[in-house]
């Protein structure tokens, strides 16, 4: 958390740089949308909001559902959005490392709302409470990490051991 | 007529008489029988006061009279001349319950009636309020106040607030700009609706039902018109800005090269003047930056007025904006322009600092969540290490 003060000086600093293709005010203008509604009713176990001045660069935490190995562990999500964004999906990847079978050794998780089947009614709040679902949920036949994947299929139970012990180790 | 009707009319005329005269129901009363009908009912000589008491003269009648008439009435015999007497009869028996029932009705009804005459002359006031923004067309000043009804009604706010959600596009989540529906039923802005087929498929957005025909986006007009009268300023303030993005992308001036040289602060006056002031083009001829002071635009807080917008709308884009080189447009074009952006002043004053003010404190309560946030996870962390 304590790199997020540099990262705003940097994207602070970048900003001036922006090409302006002609969405740009319709995207900023959704994004402070869901920005305010994300304030007055924030989904359970979770919160987003732009890291610094760059509104287009958001950080986002998931508190792991309680009843998974992940329970208690706190996850963050750099979000990054696209300048026509409502019409592309956002750029979402893990800043914490997890185990899990659709998340890769960095961060990039495989989503299919955030690839193919985006939609442009989909906001960040429903994004975020799609990723919850994957932590109760894992899609182990879709899958970025075959080997958890397989282990997943094969012995659930030492996948939750495991997974436990990532997020003491890595998200607490 | 019997005796016994002759010995009872002089007291119940008399009493009539003054009840009559007390109040202007004489003409109500002609006005609701027809006089065939009076003449029969005064042959009859016991029908009038019947008469009288079914079209609501007689307020308060002691039920002893009406007891005894109806006995009399009996006695009688005389059969009525028409159903429509009989009918008057059924009624008067009716009325020793109706009567105290009736006069409520009548309070009532006045009472009614005076919310309505508030709200015309709400409407009468209405526009005079908005002389300002006389551009306002016929259905924008309806709708304004045909909402200020609503809220002197007291529409509770909680309904509206479900309205505006059901009535917000699920692409750009603000109140439908000229909605358009999909087959399967959901509302989008025209445009965003459009840009959506154009860039992510022909599916619904909301359903992934594959549209038809992307391409016929026809607005649903009674979808519309009803967010047009609900909210009225949303749907012009979606207009402003729809002019404004429109003088973002015709400005004018960005081609000379000089300008673009000079300061930025200079270069926003010298827009501003350039779309406001007809004369840049007589000028621009021999474009000099030392001329441009000299302009004699009345509408001075304007110029600053629209300075401010323009920081504030195109913002961060703003420097490359302004090295884009674009065509020039028509003097009519400028014109044109000119005339929208004095209509959307007033309009725009408001909207500016309303939401300026909102964006950052959503921005300022968003930043204190993630520090709460961050600090907690710094919080459990540091328990753990210590445990």
């Amino acid at each position: 958390m304590l790199s997020a003060g540099s990262n705003t000086a940097i994207n602070s600093s970048s900003e001036g740089s922006w090409v302006s293709p002609t969405s740009v005010p319709a995207s900023r203008k959704r994004i402070q949308r869901e920005m305010s509604e994300l304030n007055v009713d924030p989904p359970p176990y979770c919160s987003a909001g732009p890291k610094g001045d760059n509104l287009y660069n958001w950080i986002a935490t998931i508190i792991g559902p309680p009843g998974t190995p992940y329970e208690q562990g706190i996850f963050f999500l750099d979000i990054n959005f696209p300048f026509d964004y409502p019409f592309q999906p956002p750029k979402v990847s893990f800043k914490t490392r997890i185990y899990h079978c659709n998340v890769d050794d960095t961060g990039n998780l495989s989503l299919d709302i955030l690839e193919g089947s985006w939609s442009p009614a989909l906001t960040i709040a429903k994004v975020l409470l799609a990723i919850q679902s994957i932590f109760t949920n894992p899609n182990p036949y879709k899958s970025q990490m075959p080997g958890i994947a397989h282990l997943y299929l094969s012995d659930k139970a030492k996948h939750d051991e495991v997974a436990a012990q990532w997020t003491l180790r890595f998200a607490r | 007529m019997s005796k016994e009707e002759e010995m009872r009319s002089p007291q119940g005329r008399n009493s009539l008489r003054v009840q009559a005269g007390g109040t202007e129901t004489v003409g109500n009363e002609e006005a609701l029988f027809s006089p065939g009908f009076r003449s029969v009912a005064v042959m009859a000589g016991w029908d009038e006061e019947t008469l009288l008491i079914a079209s609501l003269i007689v307020d308060d009648t002691p039920d002893r009279q009406f007891k005894q008439r109806r006995r009399t009435d009996s006695g009688l015999k005389t059969p009525p001349s028409s159903s429509r007497s009989g009918k008057r009869r059924r009624d008067m028996r009716r009325i020793p319950n109706d009567v105290p029932a009736i006069v409520l009705e009548l309070s009532e009804d006045q009472a009614e009636r005076k919310p309505d005459s508030h709200a015309d002359m709400k409407e009468k006031t209405g526009p005079s309020n908005k002389v300002v923004e006389e551009h306002k067309g016929v259905v924008e000043s309806k709708a304004a106040s045909s909402a200020s009804t609503l809220q002197s009604q007291g529409l509770p706010l909680p309904s509206m607030d479900r309205l505006r959600e059901e009535l917000s596009c699920a692409i750009c989540l603000e109140i439908c700009f000229e909605p358009s529906t999909t087959p399967c039923g959901h509302s989008f802005c025209r445009k965003c609706l459009k840009s959506a087929a154009d860039k992510c498929g022909k599916r619904c957005p909301k359903c992934r039902q594959i549209i038809s025909n992307g391409r016929s986006c026809s607005v649903n007009t009674v979808l519309w018109n009803t967010i047009q009268l609900l909210f009225p300023h949303e749907v012009e303030s979606r207009k402003a800005a729809k002019a404004e993005k429109i003088v973002a992308t015709e400005e004018p001036e960005c081609n000379l090269p000089e300008m673009a040289a000079s300061n930025s602060n200079r270069r926003r006056s010298l827009r501003a003047a350039a779309i406001i002031g007809r004369e840049l083009y007589e000028r621009r001829a021999t474009p000099s930056i030392h001329e441009v002071p000299q302009f004699h635009v009345p509408e001075r807080g304007e110029i600053t007025n629209y300075r401010r917008r323009s920081r504030r709308s195109v913002g961060v884009p703003d420097r490359d904006l302004h090295e884009r080189r674009r065509p020039i447009p028509s003097q009519d074009e400028d014109a044109a322009l000119a005339l929208r952006l004095q209509r959307e002043e007033f309009m725009e004053a408001f909207r500016e600092t309303r939401e300026n003010s909102r964006t950052s404190t959503s921005l300022s309560t968003a930043r204190a969540n993630l520090r709460a946030l961050a600090s907690r996870a710094i919080n459990i962390r540091v328990r753990n290490q210590t445990t």
